[in-house]
């Protein structure tokens, strides 16, 4: 029954756990297009991470504490998302390639890879359990009924993915860090003008994009199943972006887009199940669909930072 | 004297054509071929069975043709959007959407002849695909929504709602009962021919050669060809001459999706005779890459969707003989992408040229 604490337990249980992966990679991309870069590469990115974090932890098996290894494996699928990523900086920042291409390329190239790597490593079924993010159950505040469970007792990733888009929000608005990125994406004179490099800038800003993406696969491989299948991400770095659109290209917002992507996720996989009469497809839709909303400005002003997916040149101001 | 000159100009206009490309592909095999070292194979062993598997035989061949149709379309369909000036990321949505339109057609037994119950199912998938991108291009030639996100979206839109309708258990044209997600059969009447018998080569591939002619006749020698190149090398110029740019765009767009459907719809009558669920392994984001190795040129397209219909075609045969895995073809066709948009050739190309026409070298650096 949909209204039974159980499955309500349930159901939020997963669906925060849907959303870690996808919070993580939308702050990332946020801070990417507010300095001007689209990524679409996204989800070639988070697919590298969640290959990196699988093989990091697998090569270090048994050799340390589980909670070390997945910080080490966490820390690896950073450096390999930021390695991705700094190809998209490279080719699109200085190269001035279009960035909807190399973003493109980039999928393509991490499907590549990773599905090679992975039979190299595995073989053609092997698909092996490795130490993953350690299960977290914070005292007292777990004991909450209903609230408790869903919120306090989950993989340590999850609790870093609550902080992640409150400190990124800060840093985006309060600081000045924050407002030369702004600045990179709306108006990148400005920050010339200031003596500061519109390039570095971007670079900052798509690397760290990159490492989050990395973050949020290895959150999707280590944080629940801890093992990789090829093509595992199955199009969740465009659901980021969907993501990115409707919470405004803010860090807040959009984490809570994602939130609300992970429980219709969550639903969707129970609503076979329940019989509800809504093909369970709908609920699949429903992140690309708001996105489209979004972005037809359907549900209130979405608008891009105004010099998204333009490469910056000073002569043209 | 006259003749020679004018051939030699045009050898050296078809080798500017094709250095950037061919260039491309030879760094990219080089990369894969140190890779293939490194994973401790030989790769001219691989890439010779590569070779063999695309070409060896007669059956080889088709199944190049076979793996080159679709892509074939769906390059096309992102060139003539690039040329125009938009960028349609939505070919794999548009290729499900025209796909399920034309099951609906080519499933029925409508008692028509064959030659007329197939055009009507490729008619089909043609509007289906042109519906799809309606909106993206409805937002942005008259609301100035960049059709990225929007198509890119509604590529995911398409996939579900297309896994929705052939569900077997709540999809309208699901077969009943089927174990798995797929449509009814094709009508025998709703085929297209088979060319060369005891292969799947099927006539899709002609609908594409056919289909790349018809746009480079368009694009070169009518009015709208002309319109929708001036909108895509030079807006504001366009913007000039009063013509009502918005139109065009909503034109260039219902075109390029109408096509991605038309891939959709020849994979359908063409070579599986049901809708499956996810039957595109990505042939709408394959044609991003085949339109920009052929520098959106509809007869190029033809060329590099070859190439890249060849490799898929090869990869079985090359992982056959030497056991390397098949996505190296993903990993050659990527750093293919990323060669070309790296830019120093382009650039070499570009100042030969422009130097010859007694031009001044553009910013011709980033892709489309």
């Amino acid at each position: 029954m949909p209204l039974d604490p159980a499955f309500i337990t349930d159901w939020g249980s997963a669906g925060i756990r849907l959303a870690t992966p996808l919070i993580l990679a939308t702050v990332g991309g946020v801070f990417a297009e507010r300095s001007g870069v689209f990524n679409i590469g996204i989800e070639g990115m988070m697919l590298v991470g969640a290959f990196t974090a699988v093989a990091t932890s697998y090569y270090l098996g048994a050799s340390a504490d589980p909670a070390v290894i997945s910080l080490l494996a966490a820390i690896a699928a950073m450096l390999a998302g930021g390695g991705i990523a700094f190809i998209h900086a490279f080719l699109t920042v200085t190269r001035r390639v279009d960035q909807i291409i190399t973003g493109a390329a980039i999928n393509i190239l991490a499907l590549g890879l990773t599905n090679t790597l992975f039979r190299a490593i595995w073989g053609e079924t092997g698909r092996e359990r490795v130490a993953g993010f350690p299960e977290v159950r914070v005292p007292v505040l777990a004991d909450i009924p209903v609230v408790g469970p869903i919120l306090f007792q989950q993989s340590l990733i999850v609790f870093v993915a609550y902080f992640i888009p409150i400190i990124a929000a800060f840093v985006l608005f309060r600081t000045t860090w924050g407002l030369t990125i702004r600045a990179g994406g709306d108006f990148p004179l400005a920050v010339d003008t200031a003596g500061l490099s519109v390039t570095r800038v971007r670079y900052a800003a798509v690397l760290f994009g990159g490492a989050m993406a990395g973050l949020a696969g290895a959150a999707l491989a280590l944080g629940a199943v801890r093992y990789f299948t090829p093509g595992m991400t199955a199009g969740r770095g465009f659901i980021v972006l969907g993501a990115i659109v409707v919470g405004r290209w803010h860090p807040m917002i959009a984490a809570g887009a994602c939130l609300l992507f992970g429980a219709a996720d969550a639903f969707q996989l129970r609503a076979q199940a329940l019989n509800l009469g809504i093909p369970y497809q709908f609920f699949i839709m429903l992140p690309y669909v708001l996105a489209v909303a979004a972005v037809a400005g359907a549900i209130g002003r979405a608008s891009p930072p105004q010099q998204l997916g333009r490469p910056y040149r000073r002569e043209a101001g | 004297m006259e003749s020679a000159a004018t051939l030699t100009r045009l050898v050296r206009r078809v080798f500017y054509r094709l250095v950037v490309p061919v260039v491309s592909i030879a760094a990219a095999l080089s990369v894969s071929g140190v890779l293939i070292v490194v994973a401790s194979g030989n790769p001219l062993e691989a890439y010779g069975a590569m070779l063999q598997g695309a070409a060896g035989s007669i059956g080889s061949l088709a199944t190049t043709g076979v793996r080159t149709t679709p892509i074939l379309l769906t390059g096309l369909a992102v060139a003539i959007s690039f040329r125009a000036g938009v960028f349609n990321v939505g070919a794999e949505g548009q290729l499900y959407v025209g796909a399920a339109f034309a099951t609906v057609v080519a499933v029925a037994p409508l008692g028509l002849p064959g030659f007329i119950h197939v055009l009507l199912a490729l008619l089909a998938g043609f509007v289906g695909g042109a519906l799809w991108v309606a909106i993206p291009a409805y937002l942005r030639a008259y609301r100035g929504v960049s059709e990225v996100v929007t198509t890119l979206m509604l590529n995911f839109v398409g996939i579900y709602l297309i896994s929705y309708l052939i569900d077997p258990i709540t999809g309208p044209i699901g077969e009943r009962n089927a174990s798995y997600a797929q449509s009814a059969l094709v009508q025998e009447t709703a085929r297209l021919p088979v060319l060369i018998s005891g292969t799947s080569l099927h006539a899709g591939l002609l609908l594409g050669i056919g289909l790349a002619v018809a746009l480079q006749i368009l694009l070169r020698y009518t009015g709208l060809g002309f319109r929708l190149r001036m909108l895509g090398g030079n807006p504001t110029a366009a913007r000039f001459t009063g013509m009502n740019s918005s139109r065009q765009i909503v034109i260039a767009m219902l075109i390029s999706g109408g096509i991605a459907g038309l891939a959709g719809a020849g994979e359908v009558i063409g070579l599986r005779m049901r809708l499956y669920d996810r039957f595109s392994p990505g042939y709408g984001y394959d044609g991003i890459a085949v339109a920009l190795l052929a520098n959106s040129s509809p007869l190029g397209v033809i060329l590099s969707a070859s190439f890249f219909g060849a490799l898929r075609a090869g990869a079985n045969a090359m992982q056959q003989a030497t056991g390397i895995e098949t996505s190296l073809v993903l990993i050659i066709q990527a750093l293919t992408i990323l060669f070309v948009i790296f830019g120093p050739l382009r650039g070499w190309v570009a100042t030969r040229t422009t130097r010859r026409a007694g031009l001044t070298p553009g910013g011709s650096e980033s892709a489309p």
